[in-house]
């Protein structure tokens, strides 16, 4: 293990750990500041208060609280099975004059599934549903990118005043950097995993999470470790190609990426517009950013059929991880102090 | 690792020579200081040394062997400037050295911390110059290497830790280590060094024993009525490596016969004449320093 660039990561991770602290804390500060409005036993009490509201308590056997709350005058009924942690289920019915047919959405762990039957409609809530792992890459790998960015200066860091440390040392240059890259690797994943931590934690307080990590889930984890470390490898081998100016490859990585992917992404109609979409468009092919697209689908579908592109696309950014690393080897073969 | 052999040495920054063929043999058991102006090319071949810079033409060997990873285990390095890392504590270095290094010594390191008086819970950037150097000459004399490589070790140290490194040099040597240090105050390398060798522009200019270099060379002195005086070829002889003038006076730096060329000059009407014991100094500037009278005197005498 190269020590000093594990020191580097750590000092990072810890940073990143601390972030993540913070929003746990003040998770568990919206956690206690909602706690009476996280069971359904409010909005009922609320509705008992009202007239001509009738509602029944029943404990099922199996210990879930249902209530049934009917109000004849409105047409409404519903019935809430309140599960604890494990969740709760509403089924609402009440009279509607919408032609709208029916519906199914999710957000997080909520599902909401609306049918119509002549002129009633009947609305199934479900909460404590599997959250889909593709959310909790999502922020994850954004923090990975971040964590991606800092640590990619490794041999950089070292050509600023510490050559004669890292290259005095009874091992192979190669060995060296394949070391100090390893931990850098390492300390990306780590601090994708802490996020991952982080977040169930969070869903932790509210709920029991259930991760969903079927199809398109799948894809995103192997994505979302896959991309971080190419780009890492982008630009590690920029800032050790100049490594004088290292920092400044740091600040301008991701506005350069952005800006290209968006020149990339846009279709003008003018003919110098065009010509810099098309030179966007190439220069975006370099960047492992640009190969993370998930095309709307079913969480449920299988793992491959569904989106053929992702295996050349998960196999384009381990080139880069290589190819990148590769590069950024050559040069530190070559440093002089 | 008994001796290191650096062959027609050069090592070329576009168009400056920084080396310009440099051949060297550096024995064991033995302090060898390399004494040169700023810019002479000294860090240059430390780094050629090391494999820190590729050089351009020559050979470095140890024992007859080339540079190779593995032999690092056994050359320590101390370089010129600063080079801990600033965010990390004297203790994160000596933890670094240890798993670098199967022969660093630990206990060595923290002793030596102490005699400097180097906090070793101290970030680097917390550390004053001297302290930097202290510390990365107790890594350096810690490793128990067997070649100690030092570019200016005592820069920025107050004089009793000054004293302390050219002791633990000297300990080395009388362990069977080989020293090699370039410093600027030349009265330390006359106190630590055997050997020297004198680097101007990248040149080797002088190289020896420094009491065979002190017993060989002798300054002759004269003093001239006016400042209208012949030298009756006394510039011209071999013996004669240079000659000063300053007005009326004549300084000759001579290899051997010094009393015989002291004879000569008073024959030429020279008043006062002596004979001076040259120390290291002497021999370093007059390794270094252009000869400015020379010509004169010479072209003064033919013209005369």
């Amino acid at each position: 293990m190269n020590y000093v660039e594990w020191l580097r990561v750590r000092n990072l991770l810890r940073i990143v750990a601390i972030i993540l602290g913070v929003l746990l804390v003040l998770a568990v500060v919206l956690r206690i500041s909602v706690a009476r409005y996280t069971t359904p036993a409010h909005w009922i009490s609320q509705i008992e208060g009202q007239p001509d509201v009738k509602v029944q308590h029943v404990t099922l056997p199996d210990g879930t609280k249902r209530t049934i709350v009917d109000h004849p005058a409105q047409g409404t009924h519903v019935v809430v099975d309140d599960r604890g942690y494990a969740g709760t289920h509403i089924v609402v019915t009440e009279p509607t004059k919408s032609h709208h047919e029916n519906d199914n959405f999710s957000v997080g762990s909520v599902s909401v599934s609306e049918s119509k039957h002549g002129s009633v409609k009947t609305t199934v809530i479900d909460t404590n549903g599997a959250v889909p792992m593709i959310y909790y890459m999502a922020l994850a790998d954004l923090v990975a990118l971040i964590v991606a960015t800092m640590l990619a200066a490794p041999f950089a860091r070292e050509a600023d005043g510490h050559l004669e440390v890292a290259l005095t040392k009874p091992i192979p240059r190669a060995r060296y950097a394949m070391e100090a890259i390893a931990a850098d690797v390492a300390g990306i994943i780590v601090a994708s995993l802490l996020t991952i931590a982080a977040l169930y934690i969070c869903q932790l307080l509210f709920e029991s999470p259930r991760l969903d990590f079927s199809g398109v889930n799948a894809r995103a984890i192997a994505i979302g470790i896959a991309c971080p470390l190419a780009w890492y490898a982008l630009v590690c081998a920029a800032t050790t190609w100049m490594h004088r100016a290292f920092g400044a490859v740091l600040g301008f990585a991701w506005p350069v990426a952005i800006l290209v992917g968006v020149l990339a992404a846009i279709h003008p109609r003018n003919v110098v517009g065009l010509f810099i979409h098309d030179v966007a468009w190439v220069l975006s092919r370099f960047n492992p950013i640009s190969y993370v697209t998930f095309p709307n689908e079913p969480t449920s579908a299988a793992f491959f059929a569904s989106d053929p592109t992702f295996l050349p696309r998960l196999a384009v950014m381990l080139l880069m991880f290589v190819v990148y690393s590769g590069l950024a080897m050559v040069k530190w073969q070559r440093m002089e102090a | 690792m008994s001796t290191i052999t650096i062959s027609n040495l050069h090592k070329r920054y576009g168009s400056v020579a920084a080396v310009d063929g440099v051949t060297l043999e550096i024995p064991t058991s033995s302090v060898f200081g390399i004494l040169g102006p700023n810019g002479a090319g000294k860090t240059t071949i430390f780094k050629c040394m090391l494999n820190l810079a590729q050089p351009n033409a020559g050979a470095i060997r140890y024992e007859g062997r080339p540079l190779s990873a593995p032999l690092f285990e056994r050359i320590a390095y101390v370089p010129e400037r600063s080079v801990l890392y600033d965010w990390m504590t004297i203790a994160e270095h000596l933890e670094m050295n240890r798993r670098a290094y199967a022969t660093f010594d630990s206990g060595r390191a923290g002793e030596l911390l102490e005699q400097f008086n180097v906090d070793r819970r101290k970030r680097a950037r917390a550390l004053s110059k001297g302290m930097r150097t202290a510390a990365m000459v107790a890594f350096a004399f810690a490793r128990n290497a067997e070649v100690l490589i030092l570019d200016e070790p005592t820069g920025g140290l107050d004089p009793v830790n000054q004293r302390h490194v050219l002791s633990l040099m000297i300990n080395e040597a009388a362990r069977g280590n080989s020293v090699i240090f370039s410093s600027h105050q030349i009265g330390q390398v006359e106190r630590a060094a055997e050997r020297i060798a004198i680097v101007d522009r990248g040149r080797l200019v002088l190289e020896g024993l420094v009491d065979d270099l002190k017993a060989d060379r002798k300054i002759v002195e004269g003093i001239f009525p006016d400042t209208r005086f012949r030298l009756d070829g006394i510039a011209d002889d071999a013996r004669v490596a240079r000659t000063d003038r300053t007005e009326r006076i004549v300084r000759l730096l001579v290899t051997a016969g010094a009393d015989e060329i002291a004879q000569r000059l008073s024959g030429t009407g020279a008043t006062a004449v002596r004979v001076l014991d040259l120390n290291l100094e002497d021999i370093f500037l007059y390794a270094v320093s252009p000869a400015t009278a020379t010509t004169d005197v010479i072209a003064e005498e033919r013209v005369l």
